[in-house]
C-alpha cells in the first residue's frame, strides 16, 4: 500500500479544551501539535493525538462519514462535525476546539444529551397508525414523501441546541430538533395525530418559543430547516384558532337568529 | 455483588438488536439492551442503497416473487448459503419491511404510491426498496422510536467484557460503563448478541471506527465457534481516501465504472448485468483494473454518474452527493467519483440456526456478528439490512419463548471470577508503564490484512499474515497501559478490543489459508476455481490456545443443486 504524502504546509495546532473533575484545576486547556496529512479530517486529528500523544483525551465518535451524530463539537466558534471538517482550512493557525455548548460536559468533549433525548421522547416521536391491513403499506404520493423528507435527515446531533438562543430565555425549551421531528410526523399522511401533535407544541416551550432567527438552519450539518417546521406549525395553530372562533361566531349567530 | 436481572439482554443497539429487542418486549418479557454507542449511532446507520423484497411493485409489473429472491441470493453466495435459511429470510422479509413501513420509514415511492424499488446487483428483478439514498438512516431511526415508544430500557455506553458460563448455560453478561469506575454483572436468561462486524480490522473498511468485531471475540472466547470467516466481502466502490460507503445504487441508478483509458471495464468481466454484477466480481474486477495499471494515479477508478443528470442525482442519491462534496470535495453531478474496493461486510459470524441460537444455550446471535448463514460466500447488496430485521426478530421471538417462567439460581461466584480476572489484568497492564501501546500493533493488523488477507488471496501471503498474527499476539501479552482506572480509560477499551480483533484476523487468515478454492468473495490466485468436491461446505472455527481449530459441516441444499455461476 502506498504511503500518503505528508503536506508541506505547516502542522495542525490544536487547543483543546479539556476537563475532568477529579483534577485541580477540572477545567484547562491544552495545546497539541498535529502532523497531518492530505484529506485528514479533524476527527482523524483528534484520533491521532489520543493514540500517539493523550489516551486521556475524550471524545465521542462512531461513523467518520457525518451520518452518526456523534462527534459535535465547537471548532474556532463554529459548531460542526469533526468528521466532516477538513484540517486543510485550519493550518497554520491555532485552532481552538471546545465541546458542545448548552449541554453540561462529562469529561473533555462529550458532553451529556439526557436532556435533549428527554425532549425528543416527550413528544412520542413515532408514528401513530392509521389503521391499515397489515399485509399491504400506506399508499403514499412522492410529493408527500418530499415534503417530509428534509426533516428525515435529522441525525440528533445537538448542533441546533448549541446555536439556538431561545434557550437563553427558557432551558425547558423543546428545541430545533424536537420541533422538527415533530413536525415530520405532523405531515406524515400516515400519522393520526394532528391536534395533539399541535397541541403538544402550544405553548412557549414549543413554537412560540423560538426567536426564528435561523441559527438552527444555518449550522445544521444536514440542511434540516427546523425554523420552517416551526413558522409551518405557528401557521396550522393560528389557523385553528380562527377557525374555532370564527365557528363559536357561526354557532352563537345561529343561536341569536333562531331566537 | 450488586447484579442487574433482565429476561432478555441484548447486546448491540443497530437494527438487528433493536428489532430483537421489540418482539421479545411484545412478547411481555424484560428486555435491556446494551450498546457501546447511544442506539442510533450504530453503524447500521450508515447503510445507504436498501432492502430487497420481493413486492413486484417497480416500475412495470415483472412477476417477481420471494423463490426469485431466493434464487439471486443463493447464486449470489456462490452456493455455500443454506437454502433453508434463504427461503425463511426472502419469505418474512415481505412482511418485516411492510411492517418497518407501517412504523413510519419514508420509503420512497412509485408514481401510484406503493413502495419503490431499484436495480441492484445481482438481482434478476428490481427488488430493493429504499428511502433515497439514506434508506438505513431511516430504518434505524424508525426502529429506535419503536423502542422509545416501547420504554425498552438501553445501557447506553456501556462495553460488555465477557459473557458469563456457568454448567454450559450462557447465564448473562459483565459489563461496565464507560464513564464509571465500576464493573456490573447483568444477570439474563437469554444474551442475544447483534454486535455487528469486525471492518476495521481492515486499513480499508467502509465501516464505522467502532466496528472492531468484539461481538463475534466474545462468543468464540467461551468456546462457540465462528463460521466461515474467511468470506469477507470488499465492497467494490468505496471513497477514495477516507473509504466511505457510495452506494451500489449509484450503479442501481445507471451509474458507470471507467478506468483511465476511459473503459467501462465490467464489459470484459460481467458482459450481461455489468456494473449490477455481484460484489464479489465487481470489487475483483475494479482491483484489477488498478492493479494492472489502468487505475488512476495507480489507485482508483471513477464512479462516473454525470450522465443521470442533476434531477436524478438529487432525487434518488443526494447523500452520496452530499459525502462526496464532504470528503472528497467533488460534485458528482459536474465530475466522477473516485473510487477503491475496501473492506465491508462479514458473510461469517457466530453459528445459529434460523431462530438465532448459537449452539451454546442461552446464548443467540442476529444480524452481521452472525452467521445463520443467508449469504455463504457473497452477500448480495439489499440483503443484509433484511437479515438484521428477520433474523433479529426470530432471534427475539425464539428467545422470549425460551425463557421459562421460573427462574434458575445463577450462580453468582461465576460472575464474581471473572469481574476479580479484569481488575487485576487491568491492574498488571497499568503497572507496565514501559510497554507497547495498542495502537501500533492495532495499525500493523490493518495493514497486514489489506495487504495480505484480501481481495487476492495467495498461500505465500497468507502463510506470512499467519506469522505476523502469532506475532503481534505475543507482543499483545506485552502492551503496558498508561491509566488504571476503569472509567473513561480509552487505551483499555482499546486493549479489549485489540483483542478480539487479533482472533478474529487470526480464524480469517486460517480459513482463507484452508480453503484451497475461489468461491464467492474468497479468491485464491493459486486455487482459482470452485472446487464443490471438497470444499462445498461450511468452515467453524474453534479457539485453542495454539490458535484457531478448524472443523467442516454439510451446507443444507433444499431446491437450487450448485450451478456454474456466471452473469
Amino acid at each position: 500500500m502506498r504511503k500518503l504524502t505528508v503536506m508541506d504546509t505547516s502542522a495542525l495546532i490544536l487547543k483543546i479544551k479539556r476537563y475532568n473533575p477529579e483534577k485541580d484545576p477540572p477545567r484547562w486547556t491544552e495545546t497539541f501539535n498535529v502532523e497531518t496529512k492530505k484529506g485528514m479530517n479533524l476527527l482523524e486529528a483528534l484520533l491521532r493525538i489520543q493514540d500517539e500523544q493523550d489516551p486521556t483525551l475524550s471524545f465521542r465518535y462512531s461513523c467518520r462519514g457525518a451520518v452518526c451524530g456523534s462527534c459535535a463539537m465547537k471548532v474556532n466558534g463554529k459548531l460542526v462535525l469533526a468528521c466532516r471538517t477538513p484540517v486543510e482550512g485550519l493550518l497554520g493557525e491555532t485552532t481552538l476546539i471546545e465541546p458542545l455548548p448548552f449541554f453540561p460536559v462529562i469529561r473533555d468533549l462529550i458532553v451529556d444529551m439526557s436532556l435533549f433525548f428527554e425532549h425528543y421522547r416527550g413528544i412520542e416521536p413515532y408514528l401513530h397508525g392509521k389503521p391499515i391491513p397489515s399485509d399491504c403499506e400506506y399508499m403514499m404520493m412522492e410529493s408527500e414523501r418530499k415534503e417530509i423528507d428534509p426533516y428525515i435527515q435529522c441525525i440528533l446531533c445537538g448542533i441546533c441546541f448549541g446555536v439556538c438562543p431561545a434557550f437563553g430565555r427558557d432551558a425547558q425549551f423543546l428545541g430545533p430538533a424536537i420541533l422538527a421531528k415533530a413536525y415530520r410526523f405532523l405531515r406524515d399522511p400516515r400519522d393520526r395525530r394532528e391536534k395533539e401533535i399541535l397541541n403538544g407544541v402550544n405553548d412557549h416551550r414549543g413554537v412560540w418559543g423560538c426567536n426564528t432567527v435561523f441559527q438552527c438552519v444555518k449550522a445544521c450539518p444536514k440542511e434540516v430547516p427546523p425554523t420552517h417546521a416551526i413558522v409551518k406549525m405557528r401557521g396550522r395553530i393560528l389557523r385553528y384558532r380562527f377557525t374555532s372562533l370564527f365557528s363559536r361566531f357561526l354557532s352563537m349567530s345561529r343561536r341569536i337568529g333562531s331566537r | 455483588m450488586e447484579f442487574l436481572t433482565h429476561d432478555i439482554l441484548i447486546i448491540g443497539g443497530g437494527l438487528a438488536g433493536l428489532r430483537a429487542a421489540i418482539e421479545a418486549q411484545k412478547a411481555g418479557r424484560d428486555v435491556a439492551i446494551l450498546s457501546k454507542v447511544h442506539p442510533l449511532r450504530s453503524h447500521s446507520v450508515a447503510a445507504q442503497g436498501g432492502i430487497n423484497s420481493a413486492f413486484d411493485n417497480i416500475p412495470v409489473p415483472t412477476n417477481d416473487s420471494w423463490e426469485n429472491h431466493s434464487f439471486d441470493t443463493i447464486k449470489g453466495s456462490d452456493y455455500l448459503a443454506d437454502q433453508d435459511a434463504v427461503e425463511v429470510m426472502c419469505r418474512e422479509g415481505i412482511e418485516r419491511v411492510i411492517e418497518m413501513e407501517h412504523w413510519g420509514t419514508l420509503f420512497s415511492r412509485t408514481e401510484d404510491g406503493r413502495i419503490a424499488q431499484r436495480p441492484f446487483g445481482g438481482s434478476g428483478f428490481p427488488r430493493t426498496c429504499y428511502a433515497a439514498d439514506r434508506t438505513s438512516h431511516n430504518l434505524l431511526h424508525v426502529l429506535y422510536e419503536q423502542v422509545v415508544g416501547l420504554r425498552i430500557p438501553v445501557y447506553e455506553e456501556w462495553h460488555a467484557l465477557s459473557l458469563v458460563v456457568d454448567e454450559g448455560q450462557c447465564i448473562g453478561v459483565l459489563a461496565f460503563p464507560l464513564f464509571e469506575e465500576r464493573t456490573v454483572p447483568i444477570r439474563a436468561e437469554a444474551t442475544i448478541l447483534a454486535t455487528g462486524g469486525y471492518g476495521r480490522i481492515y486499513l480499508r473498511s467502509t465501516n464505522a471506527i467502532i466496528n472492531t468485531g468484539k461481538g463475534c471475540y466474545l462468543a468464540y472466547q467461551v468456546g462457540v465457534p465462528l463460521e466461515d470467516m474467511e468470506f469477507v466481502q470488499f465492497h467494490p466502490t468505496s471513497l477514495f481516501g477516507t473509504n466511505i460507503l457510495i452506494t451500489e445504487g449509484a450503479r442501481g441508478e445507471g451509474g458507470y465504472l471507467v478506468n483511465v483509458k476511459g473503459e467501462r471495464y465490467m464489459e470484459r468481466h460481467a458482459p450481461h448485468l455489468m456494473e449490477l454484477g455481484p460484489r464479489d466480481i465487481v470489487a475483483r474486477a475494479t482491483q484489477r483494473e488498478i492493479d494492472e495499471g489502468r487505475g488512476f494515479e495507480g489507485q482508483y477508478v471513477h464512479l462516473d454518474l454525470r450522465h443521470l443528470g442533476r434531477g436524478k442525482i438529487m432525487d434518488h442519491l443526494p447523500g452520496i452527493r452530499q459525502i462526496a462534496m464532504d470528503f472528497a470535495g467533488i460534485d458528482p453531478i459536474l465530475n466522477p467519483i473516485p473510487i477503491q474496493p475496501a473492506q465491508h461486510y462479514s458473510m461469517g459470524g457466530i453459528p445459529t440456526n434460523v431462530d438465532g441460537e448459537t449452539p451454546l444455550p442461552g446464548l443467540y446471535a442476529a444480524g452481521e456478528c452472525a452467521c445463520v448463514s443467508v449469504h455463504g460466500a457473497n452477500r448480495l447488496g439489499g440483503n443484509s439490512l433484511l437479515e438484521t430485521l428477520v433474523f433479529g426478530a426470530r432471534a427475539g421471538r425464539k428467545a422470549a419463548s425460551n425463557v421459562k417462567r421460573k427462574k434458575r439460581e445463577s450462580n453468582p461466584l461465576a460472575f464474581q471470577k471473572q469481574s476479580e480476572a479484569f481488575q487485576s489484568c487491568l491492574h498488571e497492564l497499568s503497572s507496565r508503564q514501559e510497554g507497547e501501546p495498542c495502537f501500533r500493533l492495532r495499525d500493523e493488523l490493518k495493514t497486514l490484512m489489506t495487504d495480505q488477507v484480501g481481495i487476492f488471496r495467495r498461500e505465500s501471503d497468507l502463510l506470512s499474515a499467519k506469522e505476523k498474527i502469532r506475532e503481534l499476539k505475543e507482543r499483545f501479552g506485552r502492551i503496558g497501559l498508561k491509566q488504571k482506572n476503569l472509567d473513561f480509560n480509552n487505551e483499555w477499551i482499546q486493549y479489549l478490543e485489540l483483542e478480539g480483533m487479533l482472533h478474529v484476523a487470526e480464524v480469517i487468515t486460517e480459513g482463507a489459508l484452508t480453503r484451497k478454492e475461489s468461491r464467492g468473495s474468497h479468491f485464491r490466485t493459486d486455487y482459482p476455481d470452485r472446487d464443490d468436491e471438497h470444499w462445498l461446505r461450511h468452515t467453524l472455527a474453534y479457539k485453542t490456545t495454539e490458535g484457531a481449530r478448524l472443523e467442516y459441516k454439510e451446507v443444507t441444499i433444499t431446491n437450487y443443486p450448485p450451478k456454474e455461476r456466471t452473469y
